[in-house]
């Protein structure tokens, strides 16, 4: 069943799809759905992408139902309809303990998911399950090395630079107050919430265009 | 002609889509039995209804957990908003107005949103306040709104204690007003202690708590009423 499903959500456009086993880091009312299939598709962040990993996401859950399974969605973070009962539980779990206990990629400096091949842009959902999946092996420990391009690139001086590994899952990345303090102020000049420079600047999975946009970015000022 | 196969299948479809928490399919079956011309109360009750019953059950069993429960009230809510609008008049023999609400200080709700269901299932007139709600609200509302019973949600002993003044304040204005009280530190024994009239284990106990105290209400009222004549 693990196979058919994996090629299934990558057919229907998933970027990637791992497996996991979440055992201990669930907490109390979703603990008895301890694997996980986490899937990634490129991040455009817009209507098409959120689309795509609903679709994406009910795929996997009929293919679990069939199987006899349980299993629930943890639908993307930029769409959460709220007025749900279910909904509820979605601040319980964050997906980015499925992708990198799924193999997938290990967590930046930026915070973000990192995966070697598409670097931070991806977009994630999560299906939890009771299905026993063959997993993948956990990513222990960040790999970015003495990279530190997204530090220096933070208009608002919020990441501080320190690095991420499975031991140590609450050091501080990110000062959020003065990543969304930033967003907040990017918001009131041009209308658009958005900076994402730390996940432009990433090395990991960068395309050369990007990289020129960026510079172009930078000589603007 | 709707032929007793084809309702009983539909049935069973319906009350499967809430056991397994398939919304598409919940949809699906409500449309159907539009459709059909089946009656929707009966759609409602012998369909969604007798299906979250079975998940009463499993949840009790300790088959189903939490997840399960509220999808599967989100199964029970996709075809119920279809149905509703069909529906004429629910024969539960009481009728009533509830207010209801998580009190202040305590933003757990997902309790108070199952009982919710059951109220908006049976037909009751329901005024949600939603969760954290200043305590002087639900006096206001209840007079507003002249429901006849109010219930009370908290999940923490530290927010348990505004329940007491809430019955208080409650009674003060209005005797007559039932009160229910509900939640995960609530009791028996604190029911009485604060003077509540009833206090609900679960989902499925408030409401058939809900239903006698209401008709206890109704008849007290005829008798008041016979007795002027």
């Amino acid at each position: 069943m693990q196979e058919h499903l994996e090629k299934e959500l990558l057919q229907a456009g998933a970027t990637v799809v791992g497996f996991a086993l979440l055992k201990g880091a669930l907490s109390q009312e979703i603990a008895h759905l301890e694997y996980a299939v986490s899937i990634g598709v490129d991040r455009n962040l817009n209507e098409a992408t959120l689309r795509l990993l609903r679709a994406l996401q009910k795929k996997a859950a009929i293919t679990l139902r069939k199987g006899g399974h349980r299993y629930l969605c943890i639908p993307p973070d930029s769409d959460r309809i709220s007025n749900t009962f279910v909904s509820k539980l979605y601040p319980l779990f964050t997906h980015k303990v499925a992708a990198t206990s799924a193999g997938i990629g290990w967590i930046g400096r930026n915070g973000l998911l990192i995966s070697p091949h598409y670097g931070p842009r991806l977009s994630l959902a999560t299906v939890l399950t009771d299905a026993p999946l063959e997993v993948g092996i956990p990513v222990e420990a960040s790999r970015c090395g003495k990279c530190g391009l997204c530090v220096e690139f933070c208009p608002s001086g919020a990441i501080t630079g320190k690095e991420w590994s499975r031991y140590d899952p609450f050091v501080e990345l990110i000062r959020l107050e003065k990543c969304s303090s930033h967003k907040k102020h990017v918001r009131a000049v041009n209308g658009k919430p958005s900076c994402g420079l730390c996940i432009n600047i990433c090395p990991y999975g960068r395309q050369d265009n990007k990289k020129k946009q960026l510079e172009a970015l930078v000589i603007a000022g | 002609m709707v032929t007793e196969e084809k309702k009983k299948e539909l049935l069973e479809k319906l009350k499967n889509a809430v056991i397994q928490y398939d919304e598409d399919t919940a949809k699906e079956g409500a449309q159907e039995a539009l459709d059909i011309g089946m009656n929707p109360n009966e759609a409602i009750f012998n369909g969604l209804v007798s299906g979250m019953e079975e998940v009463g059950r499993l949840f009790e069993a300790q088959e189903y957990f939490v997840p399960e429960l509220l999808m599967c009230a989100d199964a029970l809510y996709a075809g119920l908003d279809i149905l509703r609008p069909h529906v004429q008049q629910l024969d539960l023999g009481v009728r009533g107005s509830v207010v209801i609400g998580t009190v202040e200080g305590d933003v757990h709700d997902i309790g108070k949103n199952i009982v919710k269901m059951m109220f908006d299932v049976a037909g009751f007139k329901v005024y949600d306040l939603g969760r954290d709600v200043p305590l002087d609200k639900f006096v206001e509302e209840q007079m507003k709104t002249e429901s006849d019973l109010v219930c009370l949600s908290a999940m923490m002993t530290t927010t348990m204690s505004g329940m007491k003044k809430v019955i208080a304040d409650l009674r003060a204005k209005n005797p007559k007003v039932k009160i229910m009280i509900g939640g995960a530190p609530v009791s028996q024994d604190v029911a009485d202690k604060f003077g509540a009239d009833g206090y609900a284990k679960d989902a499925n106990n408030a409401l058939k708590d809900a239903i006698n105290m209401i008709s206890s209400l109704k008849k007290l009222k005829e008798e008041a009423e016979a007795g002027k004549k």
